[in-house]
């Protein structure tokens, strides 16, 4: 998989230092499991998270504070144990997401639009962000869109071409108020896209006004 | 017991990562004692710089360490520094925190820490020793102008963090972006010879 499409320095940057709303945190972290290149710049930004932390002004502990935290050093350590095991059921079946994604609660493929499909992906923390999959067949032609807020898509499997240039596997694209989409499916198999999004899509068009009713989540 | 650690303490990566092994390997109250004075005081003020009352900050720092202790044998040099290491566990608190504020606590899911983890296998090996990479990321920051440190160091701490940027530092958005920008271009230069 070659990925052309990254986020910028400043979302890499935004999701080591861990001040992304769960949604974007979910759309990036996406996009990290399919590119090493971007794995290396978090890495790198958490090295220079630790060089801050390490040169911040100190704030006196209170009184005791460190007798009380010895003493609970002898205790058994809940925080020791491993990592909960992560069970393939929920977004399990789908290749691509991030391993944590798999514990959330399943959800189905409904229609929205001909030959696109949602899967929206239910946080357990609430996000300003939505964050769902979206399916499109070969040769659909999204209908043209803004964003009143932002729209993060990484592409889990096929591809598709807007104005930004082309999107397969792994690619990380970003759309805000600025970009209308006139976006057209152009793999073979059927596009299927983790998307985080907010704010609401402004269709344009008789037809995008009709279905607006129907888009909202 | 006696640390076998010896010497004056320094804000120096190799010999933190020395301390947490020993705590690791030896149970040693003296290394992490050591570890303590120096960061405990400064993820407090981590902490309260991202909202988080006096005590609250007092508290999470606590946690900080303690997870340091209990994790310590998990902690590998090679891999990632010592500084580091600390900065991701205070990071993943932080988030937890402040879901718990908000009533929402996520422990049936993993909590922050889970979600950081990208794949389930060990992280693969790029060949960098992690001791490297601090250093020249030191060396990297240590270079910028201290305008563009700024929007680096705040950059770590608030949600929506540019706007917020703009407001701490009294300058329009735009400049907050451009100084980022021109700081990231930087940082990147120095560390591209990684990939």
């Amino acid at each position: 998989m070659t990925v052309h499409h990254h986020p910028s320095d400043e979302l890499l940057t935004a999701f080591a230092g861990g001040t992304l709303d769960l949604g974007q945190h979910i759309a990036v972290a996406t996009h990290l499991v399919g590119c090493p290149r971007c794995r290396t710049v978090v890495h790198a930004m958490e090295h220079v998270g630790g060089a801050v932390l390490a040169d911040m002004p100190r704030s006196e502990m209170l009184p005791g504070s460190f007798e009380a935290l010895e003493r609970r050093l002898g205790e058994p350590i809940a925080a020791n144990r491993p990592l909960p095991e992560l069970p393939r059921r929920g977004f399990g079946d789908v290749g691509g997401l991030p391993p944590f994604l798999y514990g959330y609660p399943d959800s189905s493929w409904r229609w929205i639009a001909p030959k696109v499909h949602l899967r929206p992906i239910r946080l357990p923390q609430p996000s300003p962000t939505r964050v769902f999959l979206l399916r499109s067949s070969p040769g659909t032609k999204m209908i043209e869109h803004t964003h009143s807020g932002f729209e993060m898509t990484c592409v889990l499997s096929g591809s598709f071409t807007h104005a930004g240039g082309h999107f397969g596997p792994g690619d990380f694209d970003f759309g805000d108020g600025s970009v209308d989409h006139d976006v057209i499916i152009d793999s073979t198999d059927d596009c299927v896209c983790l998307v985080a999004m907010q704010g609401d899509l402004k269709l344009s068009g008789l037809i995008g006004r009709l279905l607006q009713p129907l888009i909202r989540m | 017991m006696v640390s076998k650690i010896s010497g004056e303490a320094a804000p120096d990566g190799a010999r933190w990562a020395r301390l947490i092994e020993a705590i690791a390997v030896d149970g040693d109250r003296e290394a992490f004692a050591e570890l303590f004075r120096y960061f405990a005081p400064r993820i407090k003020t981590f902490m309260q710089r991202s909202g988080a009352s006096e005590q609250g900050a007092d508290e999470l720092a606590q946690d900080t360490l303690l997870a340091v202790w209990s994790k310590a044998e998990l902690f590998d040099p090679r891999s990632v520094g010592a500084a580091a290491w600390i900065f991701t566990i205070a990071r993943n608190l932080r988030i937890d925190a402040l879901r718990r504020q908000k009533r929402t606590p996520s422990d049936d899911t993993g909590g922050a820490e889970l979600e950081f983890r990208l794949d389930e296998g060990p992280q693969p090996d790029s060949g960098i020793e992690a001791s490297q990479v601090e250093a020249r990321v030191r060396n990297a920051i240590s270079a910028l102008p201290d305008d563009q440190l700024r929007v680096i160091e705040l950059s770590f701490f608030q949600e929506r963090a540019h706007a917020e940027i703009a407001k701490t530092l009294d300058i329009p958005l735009g400049t907050v972006k451009s100084r980022l920008r021109l700081a990231m271009a930087r940082l990147r230069n120095l560390l591209d010879d990684f990939s």
